[in-house]
């Protein structure tokens, strides 16, 4: 390839130079070429939330859809919708928190070269490839209050386990869903911040080393700062994440015991494919839209105002 | 660069400085150690369901957990996958990950292609590119409703087509950034070079920059078979009949279900894990990138 590349320098030297990029007929191939992303992008992403719009816009009576605002005015005294919020929120505020400091503790402690490292990457990678449904039967199995590994480790060194009963208790559940999912995603966490941390370059350490701070002074003014960009990529998806949970909850506790960790995926799904009420169902999934909206919104506004600043 | 001493609370400064110093200079010893509880705290619950779907009840059930010594049975393998479904689920996710994964291959790098080597106007491209991403970003929650309404007035409820179809969809914002990522590292010059020798612009596609960036591709793919496998709400809301179960969907309706078998479940669950755990050591080097699309890196 090398060759090539010399071969056309000297080409281009020679005045024999062309240029490609004057074919008339580029923008059209572009369209071509796009096409068939964009009809399968409008047919399966667009139009689905138009959709949905005008579902939480309609409500049914008597087999006649009418236009109203009743679903969006529901929303605010369902007891049920309120907790669930409160819960998603709970949950993403913990997991987020936890994810983060660990993910962060490891990617510094464990960020220089030795031996086991690929090793230790790979290990990690494990959890969050995982479908999350063999997640949960994994901490299913894990936390199962009788023959579970964590009870039964617990009373291996002397410990009463009787009231530990896991995802079945209403206090424990939502510690369970949270602990599985820091399980889960830290890895992920960590591996946005090593990347991050290695792509530091050497000088700015190298000035601070002059300049005699402390490790700590140079932990807060140069690590910090220069890793700002991947530890906002890394909270931005993770809290995207965790405000739309679903799929483990569902499999470790479906929500329960009772109602204490339903979130509103899960209440979504019950409103629209349990009891068919499609309506309350978009107009409730609308507010998690917007949710999810305003705060990577507010992500991205950091992000570039880093990157300009 | 200089250093701004903006600290209020000196003295509290101090002792957490004092702390972190430690912390820093401790950390060469601790770094085995901790790397150890780390893989430990990752690996163990994996390895607890491996040892559950080999072995026997009697075992299972044992307190204290037997973590090492018990006899190792197939038998929760042959029940789960000769006499209960879970073998035509596995064939389900099979057909429905690989033909959605090639679906979105095709489409998507066509249209990565045009976004990076293909000027359009008005710099559609990078906005474009901005909108294909965030189709993506949406709650799937959201879409769940009207995607099965779609389905159902098109008849596909029940039916691997619906989620092909689907499928091919959520992967396709992923490989279209992927592959344009990819696209763009790749000097111009290698294909104008082709086409100064009479080569059209998708002759060069195929002949020059396919080749080049092969490993990303094969990397794209994998992430999307290993998206198709996982995914959970869209196969649980649009299949419910034993035909047209993909492996998620059949494991998670028998954890849900009175009684629990859990030798098979875990014999059901490592199935599902180990094509995955392949998957993501070939994938390694790209998965940062992947996961966080592109965002870090460039």
């Amino acid at each position: 390839m090398p060759r090539l590349r010399r071969f056309l320098n000297a080409a281009n030297k020679k005045g024999l130079g062309f240029r490609v990029s004057g074919f008339g007929s580029d923008r059209t191939l572009a369209y071509l070429l796009l096409a068939p992303t964009l009809f399968v992008l409008l047919a399966l992403s667009i139009y689905p939330l138009v959709h949905a719009i005008s579902l939480s816009l309609q409500i049914t009576s008597g087999g006649a859809a009418r236009w109203s605002l009743q679903n969006f005015g529901r929303l605010f005294s369902d007891q049920f919708f309120l907790a669930a919020l409160s819960h998603t929120l709970i949950y993403a505020l913990s997991a987020l928190t936890l994810e983060f400091l660990l993910g962060l503790a490891l990617a510094v402690l464990l960020n220089r070269q030795m031996r086991g490292r690929t090793f230790l990457r790979a290990g990690m990678l494990a959890p969050m490839m995982l479908p999350t449904v063999v997640v949960g039967v994994i901490w299913r199995l894990m936390l199962n209050p009788n023959f579970g590994a964590v009870n039964g480790t617990l009373k291996g060194i002397g410990l009463n386990t009787t009231a530990l009963t896991w995802t079945s208790s209403p206090r424990l559940a939502m510690l369970s869903v949270i602990v599985v999912d820091v399980w889960q995603w830290t890895p992920f966490m960590f591996l946005i911040l090593l990347a991050g941390l290695q792509a530091i370059p050497q000088e700015p350490y190298e000035a601070a080393m002059i300049d005699g701070s402390s490790g700590w002074q140079t932990f807060r003014h140069v690590t910090l700062p220069l890793l700002k960009p991947a530890i906002l990529v890394g909270l931005l998806l993770r809290t995207m994440d965790l405000l739309r949970v679903f799929d483990q909850v569902f499999i470790l506790t479906e929500g329960g015991p009772g109602f204490a960790t339903e979130t509103i995926s899960l209440y979504i799904y019950r409103t629209a494919f349990r009891f068919s009420n499609f309506g309350y169902a978009a107009a409730m999934s609308f507010v998690l839209l917007l949710i999810t909206n305003i705060i990577s919104a507010f992500y991205i506004r950091i992000l570039q105002a880093r990157e300009s600043g | 660069m200089p250093f701004r001493r903006a600290h209020n609370n000196w003295r509290l400064c101090l002792r957490l400085e004092d702390l972190a110093q430690a912390g820093l200079t401790m950390r060469r010893h601790l770094q085995y150690p901790l790397l150890l509880a780390v893989l430990i705290a990752t690996l163990a619950p994996i390895y607890w369901m491996l040892t559950i779907s080999l072995k026997r009840e009697v075992d299972q059930f044992a307190v204290p957990p037997r973590w090492f010594s018990f006899t190792p049975t197939l038998e929760h393998y042959s029940d789960a996958f000769l006499n209960r479904s879970f073998g035509q689920y596995l064939v389900t996710s099979i057909i429905v990950s690989v033909c959605s994964t090639f679906c979105a291959l095709v489409i998507g790098t066509l249209a990565a292609y045009a976004l990076a080597r293909l000027k359009m106007p008005g710099g559609l491209n990078r906005k474009l590119s901005l909108w294909i991403l965030s189709t993506r970003m949406f709650p799937p929650i959201v879409t769940a409703v009207p995607l099965f309404l779609m389905m159902r007035d098109l008849q596909l409820l029940n039916t691997r087509l619906s989620l092909i179809i689907l499928y091919t969809g959520f992967n396709l914002p992923f490989v279209v950034w992927m592959m344009r990522g990819f696209f763009v590292e790749v000097p111009r010059e290698l294909e104008e070079a082709a086409m100064v020798d009479g080569d059209t612009r998708l002759g060069a596609l195929r002949r020059v920059l396919l080749p080049l960036v092969a490993p990303g591709l094969a990397a794209t793919a994998v992430f999307c078979l290993i998206i198709s496998w996982n995914e959970f709400l869209f196969a649980l809301v649009l299949t419910q009949t034993d035909a047209a179960m993909t492996l998620p969907v059949g494991i998670a309706g028998r954890v849900t279900q009175y009684e629990i078998k859990w030798g098979v479940m875990s014999a059901a669950g490592v199935v599902a894990m180990l094509p995955i755990l392949v998957f993501a050591m070939v994938v390694q080097r790209y998965l940062v990138r992947g996961l966080s699309l592109g965002a870090v890196k460039g």
